[in-house]
């Protein structure tokens, strides 16, 4: 698919998740580099840090303290170098209300953390499958909205 | 417009001062005028005895002459002094008559002129009558009888200058008798004509004068009524008032402001420092405040302050005053005090269990939220794990281990859902939602979107007529329609086309009343019927009650939350929801949203 | 104030290779909008210089023969259903396999091969993307949109949507008003 492989970035502050994010990743047939931060600060911090490289696709947890996701969200989207970034909400709460709100400010796809395991690995692999598409095939990445 | 502007006019007070001028004029102009007719007539009277007097006095000045007239005569006859008697009483008298008559026509040139002509022809014939007798006895009869006879024509000029005076006089008394006809005839009419003016004229004045006394007497007894039904009130509506006179700087306190203080009534004087004194120090500065308003602007706002009696019971007391102009621009001030202490400290209490009920609802919806919203969190990782675990080393399990492996993902799962719905449920909390007006058929058409999948697995066919739009929250409602149409998906008949028929019907107050809504409200009924395996009716009211389930889990999947959603739902919008079945043959539930 | 625009990507594709192109005095003709006659050989840091000038537009060199297939594949897709007013009424296979010469089994087998899905999917994929452009940019009602697109009934344009994105039709164009009015 790719020559490189896929930069992902998740922010989460519960480690528990961060595990089994990264281990999903481990057995997903995709080419992926998968770092990870513990919480809004970090992020930005990682972000704004210009040797990084910006990552493909970034994972971002709502509740998170000190900094939360939409905050987070906000941010990223003010910011020229990182608006275009595809920005996956990766969050618990299933609002549609609170759905809808974080594609309004910006979001592309909105995840909810299932509870299977096998699920969230072919959630996982779609995410990035469809980043793939946007970036490939020339389609408007304004209209890349995915809830899954 | 004018008879009004005159019965205004007519009722003013100016116009009694006009009336009474004009009656005044009139009388005054009446009494000239009576004086000025009396006078005429009394002046008509005296010219008529003046000229019957002149008449008088010449017929005695022709009856003297005569009378010396026929004494010469006697004498020259029978030449006896006797007979010389009359002649020398008339000489004698004729000249008191002459001067008379020469008084009496003083004012007359006319008759002066001919009374001096008649006084020469008197002269004339007394000297006749003079030669007459003084010559010797042995007259020429002839030289008698001439001057007789000149005599005699003497006496004829004589008689006809007295006609002549006589006429003049009459015509006088004439002239005179015709003025004095007129005035008889002109004035008695014009006096009547005044006399009649002033007596409507003194008529109206009676009338307003009655009519302003009535008014006065009735507007005295009305206020002595008012006083004494204001004295009353105060005493059983607990409040008082008080007067206080700019311009005399005397207060007035009712008996019933003393009364409030603790006190006898008009037990000390009525003044602002007397009254401060049983203000409580903190809020004294209110009733300052509240003076100088007044005499600012006119009127105070409601001030409420705590009044210590003299017994040191604390009163809360409620007081408003107003500044008053009266017409001629004295100023005075009144106020109104109430004692509103039950109703004070009802309404604290009052706002303070309200403050409590809000504190314990708004953190029972949090703790509702949180606490589903934070347990679904470790659930979920648990069942990540299991599943992690199941994918990869079920197959290395014991039977046993494999077997309650099992039955543990079963009861998680379990226990997810009910969390979930719980979660829900603490959703349909009233307080956080915000009202809008929304079109209900969006509403639906999003439902209907959201089990799209399933209604097509089913080929279910929703037969729907056209909502109202309508003031609710938009959210909640869209869930209603959502849990509604999945429960008739759910528990339609096996291998039967599920139908839902969906209708709405505006009904008015009385049709509502008939169902023990709120009366004076009409209200839109929503019917969601089914052709599925319905229920019961005995069972109508228990499945809107939370966690009731009529089937178990295993038959039909499902926490029994929905439809205690819908009632939560329903009941925040001031609704009503209930449902009617028969076992076998489908199901109907009813809602009611205010329209 | 607020401007609406629509794309027509071709041209803009074009015009920005050609003045990269030109920026870096290199020879060139168009033969399509896909295909670019460079007249000389280039060296490889100059054709790196171009790939990254290119890249900064998200337009990439493309390598291998397969990728210029899949390209095209893609193309004839991306112009089926962006560029005319309404979808072909033939199927699709056949338009393909017409239009490029190729069995369409053999399309369909590459296809997956290189980019890990069918191109059914990647067909509805696109409808899906123009329906989001339709709903964004135009006053379409659903229903037209559907029959637009060939949907047999908006139903199943509305099931289509929902599982593709995860959104309802109103959810998602809701979205996009508020984004609008955000900015």
């Amino acid at each position: 698919m790719n020559k490189d492989h896929t930069k992902i970035l998740l922010a989460d502050d519960d480690e528990d998740d961060r595990m089994i994010f990264t281990d999903a990743f481990k057995e997903v047939k995709i080419n992926t580099k998968v770092d990870v931060v513990k919480d809004g600060n970090e992020l930005m911090d990682f972000l704004k840090e210009p040797e990084n490289d910006l990552p493909d696709v970034l994972f971002l947890d709502l509740n998170m303290p000190c900094k939360s996701g939409v905050e987070c969200l906000a941010e990223i989207k003010s910011d020229e170098r990182l608006k275009d970034m595809a920005i996956v909400i990766y969050s618990t709460s299933a609002s549609e209300k609170d759905i809808e709100d974080t594609f309004v400010k910006g979001a592309n796809v909105y995840l909810q953390k299932p509870s299977d395991f096998g699920v969230l690995k072919k959630l996982l692999s779609e995410v990035i499958i469809m980043n793939w598409q946007y970036q490939t095939s020339g389609l408007n990445r304004d209209n890349f909205l995915l809830s899954l | 417009m004018n008879i009004m502007n005159f019965k205004a006019f007519f009722l003013s007070s100016s116009f009694l001062k006009i009336i009474f001028t004009v009656a005044l004029f009139a009388l005054i102009l009446i009494a000239g005028i009576s004086y000025r007719h009396t006078n005429a007539v009394a002046e008509s009277g005296k010219w008529v005895i003046r000229t019957h007097e002149v008449q008088k006095e010449l017929e005695q000045l022709l009856s003297q002459l005569r009378d010396a007239e026929t004494g010469q005569r006697g004498y020259i006859i029978t030449k006896d002094s006797v007979f010389l008697e009359p002649y020398n009483k008339a000489i004698a008298e004729y000249g008191k008559s002459f001067s008379s008559v020469k008084n009496l026509v003083a004012n007359n040139n006319q008759q002066q002129i001919n009374l001096n002509a008649l006084s020469k022809l008197i002269q004339l014939r007394i000297s006749i009558l003079d030669s007459n007798l003084s010559t010797p006895y042995q007259i020429n009869t002839s030289v008698l009888k001439q001057r007789m006879l000149r005599g005699k024509l003497v006496m004829d000029e004589i008689r006809l200058q007295i006609k002549v005076m006589d006429d003049l006089e009459n015509k006088y008394l004439s002239n005179r008798k015709k003025n004095l006809e007129k005035e008889s005839y002109l004035t008695p009419i014009f006096t009547l004509l005044l006399v009649f003016f002033s007596i409507l004229i003194f008529l109206f004045s009676f009338l307003k004068i009655n009519n302003d006394i009535g008014l006065l007497k009735k507007t005295n007894e009305e206020l002595k009524i008012n006083a004494e039904t204001m004295s009353q009130a105060e005493e059983i509506g607990d409040f008082s008032n008080w007067q206080w006179n700019l311009a005399t700087e005397k207060y007035i306190f009712s008996d019933n402001l003393y009364r409030f203080l603790g006190c006898e009534p008009q037990s000390f004087e009525a003044n602002l420092e007397n009254f401060l004194s049983f203000i409580h120090p903190d809020d004294r500065h209110l009733l300052i405040e509240g003076t100088e308003k007044v005499l600012n602007e006119g009127k105070t706002s409601t001030h409420i302050f705590r009044i210590i009696r003299k017994d040191g019971e604390i009163v809360y007391t409620k007081s408003v005053s107003k500044l008053l102009t009266d017409a001629i621009g004295k100023k005075i001030v009144i106020g109104i005090t109430t004692n509103i202490t039950k109703d004070y400290l009802h309404s604290q209490s009052l706002s303070e269990m309200n403050k409590e009920l809000a504190e314990s609802n708004a953190e029972l919806s949090s703790f509702n939220y949180v606490a589903s919203h934070d347990l679904q969190e470790p659930l979920r990782k648990i069942q990540t794990f299991i599943s992690r675990i199941a994918d990869n080393d079920l197959q290395n399990m014991s039977e046993s281990g494999r077997e309650y492996f099992i039955k543990i993902e079963t009861a998680t799962n379990r226990m997810r859902q009910l969390i979930n719905d719980l979660l829900l449920f603490s959703k349909a909390n009233k307080a956080e939602s915000v009202f809008e007006e929304t079109d209900l058929n969006i509403l639906l058409e999003n439902a209907k979107q959201e089990l799209a999948q399933i209604i097509d697995e089913k080929n279910a066919i929703i037969h729907e007529v056209t909502l109202p739009t309508l003031q609710v929250i938009p959210f909640q409602i869209q869930q209603i329609f959502t849990n509604l149409i999945s429960n008739s998906l759910k528990y339609s008949k096996p291998y039967v086309k599920p139908v839902i028929d969906i209708t709405c019907a505006l009904i008015d107050e009385k049709a509502a009343a008939d169902i023990k809504l709120l009366t004076n409200k009409k209200y839109y009924k929503f019917t969601f019927k089914d052709n599925g395996l319905g229920f019961e009716q005995e069972y109508a009211e228990k499945i809107f009650v939370l966690f009731k389930r009529l089937h178990d889990s295993s038959a039909y999947p499902g926490t029994g939350i929905g439809l205690s959603i819908c009632k939560k739902i329903i009941d925040n919008h001031s609704g009503f929801i209930n449902t009617q079945s028969t076992l076998g043959k489908g199901a109907t539930f009813t809602f009611y949203l205010p329209a | 104030m607020k401007i609406y625009i629509k794309y027509n990507i071709t041209e803009a594709c074009k015009k920005i290779v050609a003045e990269q192109l030109q920026k870096l005095e290199i020879d060139f003709s168009m033969l399509s909008f896909t295909e670019v006659d460079l007249k000389k050989k280039l060296p490889v840091s100059k054709l790196n210089q171009l790939n990254a000038s290119l890249k900064k537009y998200g337009i990439e060199i493309v390598e291998s023969q397969k990728s210029i297939l899949i390209q095209k594949i893609k193309d004839v897709i991306t112009e089926m259903i962006h560029m005319e007013e309404n979808l072909p009424t033939s199927k699709t296979s056949h338009h393909l396999s017409s239009k490029l010469n190729l069995s369409y089994g053999y399309l369909s087998n590459l296809f997956s091969e290189i980019t890990y899905t069918t191109i059914e999917n990647y067909i509805i994929l696109q409808k899906i993307e123009r329906v989001k452009e339709l709903i964004t940019t135009e006053n379409f009602t659903f229903n037209e949109i559907a029959w637009k697109l060939n949907y047999s009934s908006l139903a199943h344009l509305g099931t289509q949507f929902k599982n593709k994105t995860g959104l309802t039709l109103s959810a998602f164009q809701r979205i996009i008003n508020k984004r609008r009015d955000l900015q």
